[in-house]
């Protein structure tokens, strides 16, 4: 069972990447925002978490840096709606304005907008990957020892907590 | 963007986080570099006011009427003059007093920032509050002192008085704001628009504009501590000494009067308000002063004075016309200097021989000759003598006494004699008489301040040319057209040179007769402080936490009881709404056309699966279920053809499922088996799906009224769908999340960072308790 969904964690994450990196470019053009791209990253997250246990994958995932993640994405979010004050419109005003060219680069357009599903984006996975860090962490705790994580990692999808 | 108010405000709302990032990086970084910054402020702000002010006006949400304006007028530029000078000084003797201060209580001196920090924020939001021409920027910006003052008192944290002080001084002056947001909704209500300057043209006299100002008033006069809510100023003495004397001299309790001189065209048309002014300034006057006779600690001396000398500014407001109006602004700017002075005076003092009490102090002049002389400039300008800058407060102040009648003469002569008294008391009691306790160590940066705020209050006496123009342009704010203010001694007698000097009279009167009146005195005031308007604050504060803790007993002990009153209150209202406004048209029932069996059976699995919550007892399997039910309601969504909705959905669904399953791990083993037994009393046994049943039928009723009716000729989703492809998307939704109610997710994303920060609190508190 572990053996079988390590390999389908390792196989399965370039691809979740990919799609929600698409999720992401296409959001403006396509079905999909940054917040589904940011939940489709945290199931990759979560994923690892399950395959090899959360020791493990706090070390090859940046989890530290979730909560600054989310903080840094609001901001990208605040500057991307509030830039307009500066020039002298009402927030949310975004550049380019209505109907005025857009800078193309396939079928990503740059547009403040954009900027802001990027923020929501980052706020979506930071939040997601922090709340799955701290549960894991409370759950199997540091004592539990090193290699302990896949067991505990199976004790919870399969909650051996039935009775 | 115009420079003139840009820079200074900049400059004193960057100054707090710079400060900050100062104090991060070398904690003795952090008094220099606050100090320079509150400098600079000072210094932009004089150049700004000296090149004729200016206006900076952006769009905010110009739809709701709302601009970010801020202006540098006459009013403004004596409060935040004020606010970042003496705030500088202040500033160069926390450099000093408060590594010593956190010495002596025993702390780290990496707190220090944190001072430096508030202070600045009080400094920032104080210069963005007599800028601020637009209602709710106002309310923004008291709001930031009032907190920022919450810290600055109770920056002693380990000492429960420190506490109690700052969230008195926080209620008192937190809730009384209130009253200033209610009132400026008022005024937008009536006269249509938030902006000071539409306001100030637009208002008419009426009930609207007496409710309302007298809302702005009371909110005003909380701040100025004037009575009966004075008390909680006396308490915040419990702050360092250069909390004490920046907030209590030309910051938090000025922005009060500032506030009142900022609405003064509007109070002026109100005379109910103008009598209240008129009333609570002539009771903060005689109480505060009475009360600052008896008192025995040096800082409640100033605090009760402080309130008195507020009291004599409002007087004036209270009195209104020109000379009035000249005279409380000047009164402002003489009195912050002075007090403030004093105030680190009294620091100084007690930093040098760590005694707090009159009684053990006295004879310092010698030990002291510098302090001794700095802070009885400032005692002389409070008081009045000729050569200060006070005698021509007294004079502009006894002179629109007299303008307005006998009466009012009597209360001022009261209030300038029991000045005289008490300050010469705080003095003597200092400086002079029998020797008190020993001088330990001195300090030359805690003795410069008080000379540097001698220094004005001195050359304003030879030549107050040099203020009058500030505090004319200030008082020509509040009369509505520009004022010329011209003082001078004149050896004359005229009504006002025989008003100070019949208070020197009785003053010298009442001082050389001090053991007569003394005891009585006392006496008298014990039953004022005891049983004052805080024994009330007390009381409610009382009754109100027995108020939260019922209704936290009622509804925290029991999730069932929770559940309950949410379901049926969404019931009744469900059900009320729906009598009241019942559905337009009629209920329709139609069958499913067989095209849409898919939705039909991806709802039928739902329902299913939504069934079969009641009776599983596992709660693995119930969360298995409960996730069935939300991947069910996915797969309408996409039969309905809204593929946006229907990912969310799905990646909602399975990332709450798998969370979900995580968190069951957290829960004590026992919930799981249900090995408690329920309480299964009889009457209780249909309480459950009674009450389930009920907020189920609300629910439904609402469905089925909402989707049953005829879709809206027009609707704001066609605007969207035009709209779309100018706003340069080829996806309606994510433009509506993105652009069109960009700011409905930002409050959304907003809301998610704070809950993040929630659940780290919460289950790092658990592991930590654990």
């Amino acid at each position: 069972m572990t053996a079988m969904i390590r390999t389908m964690a390792q196989f399965l994450l370039l691809p979740i990447l990919i799609v929600s990196a698409a999720i992401l470019v296409k959001g403006y053009a396509d079905t999909g925002d940054g917040f589904s791209a940011g939940v489709v990253v945290s199931t990759a997250v979560l994923l690892q978490y399950m395959a090899y246990g959360y020791k493990h994958s706090a070390r090859i995932w940046p989890v530290k840096y979730a909560p600054q993640l989310a903080f840094s994405g609001l901001l990208i979010a605040l500057l991307a709606s509030f830039q307009s004050l500066l020039r002298g419109e009402a927030f949310f005003s975004h550049v380019p304005a209505p109907d005025a060219e857009v800078i193309k680069l396939g079928s990503l357009e740059l547009h403040t907008a954009v900027l802001f599903d990027l923020g929501v984006f980052c706020v979506v996975v930071g939040f997601m990957v922090h709340l799955m860090s701290l549960i894991a962490q409370a759950s199997w705790g540091e004592d539990r020892g090193q290699d302990s994580g896949t067991r505990d990692q199976e004790s919870v999808v399969m909650g051996d907590r039935e009775r | 963007m115009p420079l003139i108010p840009t820079v200074p405000l900049l400059l004193a709302l960057l100054a707090a986080p710079l400060a900050l990032l100062a104090g991060a990086w070398r904690p003795h970084w952090a008094a220099p570099v606050s100090a320079s910054l509150a400098a600079a402020t000072f210094a932009a702000l004089l150049w700004g006011w000296w090149n004729g002010g200016g206006s900076l006006d952006l769009a905010w949400a110009p739809a709701w009427g709302l601009r970010l304006h801020f202006s540098l007028d006459g009013l403004a530029a004596l409060y935040a003059l004020l606010a970042s000078g003496v705030g500088c000084l202040v500033l160069i003797y926390s450099a000093s007093y408060l590594p010593a201060h956190l010495h002596h209580d025993g702390r780290s001196q990496k707190e220090a920032p944190r001072f430096f920090f508030f202070l600045l924020l009080f400094m920032g939001a104080m210069v963005g509050l007599v800028m601020a021409q637009d209602l709710l920027l106002i309310f923004l910006f008291w709001d930031i002192t009032a907190i920022a003052s919450y810290y600055l008192i109770g920056y002693d944290r380990e000492t429960a008085d420190a506490r109690t002080s700052a969230l008195m001084a926080l209620l008192v002056t937190g809730i009384s704001s209130v009253l200033f947001l209610i009132g400026a909704f008022i005024l937008a209500e009536a006269y249509g628009s938030f902006s000071m300057p539409v306001l100030l043209e637009q208002a008419t006299a009426g009930p609207m504009l007496t409710t309302a100002t007298l809302l702005i008033a009371i909110a005003a006069l909380a701040k100025s501590a004037q009575a009966p809510l004075h008390f909680w100023l006396p308490r915040a003495m419990a702050a360092p000494t250069p909390v004490s004397a920046y907030l209590h001299s030309a910051a938090m309790v000025a922005a009060g009067v500032f506030l009142l001189g900022r609405f003064y065209p509007l109070i002026a048309l109100s005379p109910v308000t103008q009598n209240l002014l008129l009333a609570i300034g002539i009771l903060s006057m005689a109480l505060g002063g009475f009360l600052a006779l008896s008192r025995g600690v040096m800082k409640q001396i100033l605090a009760y004075s402080t309130i008195a000398q507020y009291g004599y500014v409002v007087f004036m407001l209270g009195i209104g016309g020109k000379v009035a109006l000249q005279a409380a602004a000047f009164y402002v700017l003489a009195h912050a200097l002075c007090k403030s002075g004093l105030f680190l005076t009294a620091g100084a003092v007690t930093e040098a021989t760590h005694k707090k009490e009159l009684a053990e102090l006295g004879g310092l002049r010698g030990e002291m000759p510098w302090l001794a002389f700095g802070s009885g400039v400032l005692a002389a300008g409070l008081a009045a003598l000729p050569l200060t800058i006070g005698f021509f407060k007294d004079e502009l102040f006894f002179k629109a006494a007299y303008e307005h009648g006998p009466r009012y003469v009597a209360a001022a002569l009261l209030g300038t004699v029991l000045t005289l008294v008490y300050i010469w008391r705080f003095w003597s009691g200092i400086f002079l008489g029998k020797k008190g306790a020993d001088v330990e160590h001195r300090s030359l940066l805690l003795t410069l301040p008080v000379l540097l705020l001698a220094l004005p209050v001195l050359i304003g006496g030879l030549w107050p040319g040099l203020f009058t123009p500030l505090a004319g342009a200030a008082a020509g704010v509040m009369y509505g057209e520009s004022l010329d203010l011209h003082v001078a001694y004149h050896f004359a007698a005229t009504p006002e040179n025989l008003l100070a000097l019949s208070t020197y009279a009785l003053g010298a009167l009442l001082i050389v007769g001090q053991r007569f009146w003394a005891g009585p005195a006392a006496r008298l005031a014990a039953p004022i402080v005891r049983y004052g308007p805080e024994q009330w604050y007390h009381g409610s504060l009382a009754w109100l936490n027995r108020l939260s803790q019922r209704a936290n007993a009622f509804d925290i002990r029991d999730l069932r009881w929770r559940m309950a009153t949410i379901l049926v209150a969404m019931a009744l209202l469900l059900g009320l709404s729906m009598l009241l406004v019942p559905p337009a048209q009629t209920w329709q029932f139609a069958l499913p056309a067989l095209s849409d069996l898919p939705m039909v059976l991806a709802l039928g699995l739902s329902l299913f699966a939504a069934l079969l919550v009641l009776p599983v007892r596992n709660m693995f399997t119930l969360v298995l279920a409960l996730s069935t039910v939300g991947y069910g309601l996915a797969a309408v969504y996409a039969f309905l053809g809204s593929p946006d909705v229907a990912l969310v959905a799905v990646l909602v669904e399975t990332v709450l499922t798998l969370l979900m399953l995580g968190a069951l791990v957290l829960f004590p083993d026992d919930l799981f088996s249900f090995s408690s037994p329920l309480p299964n009393k009889p009457s209780l046994r249909w309480r459950n799906p009674l009450i389930a049943l009920a907020g189920g039928l609300g629910m439904f009723g609402l469905s089925w009224s909402l989707l049953g009716s005829e879709p809206a000729a027009e609707s704001v989703a066609d605007r969207y769908l035009e709209l779309a492809e100018a706003a340069h998307a080829g996806d309606v939704v994510t433009a509506i999340l993105a652009d069109f109610r960009g700011l409905d997710t930002m409050g959304e994303i907003s809301v998610i960072v704070l809950a993040l920060l929630a659940v780290t609190s919460l289950l790092q508190w658990r592991r930590s308790n654990s």
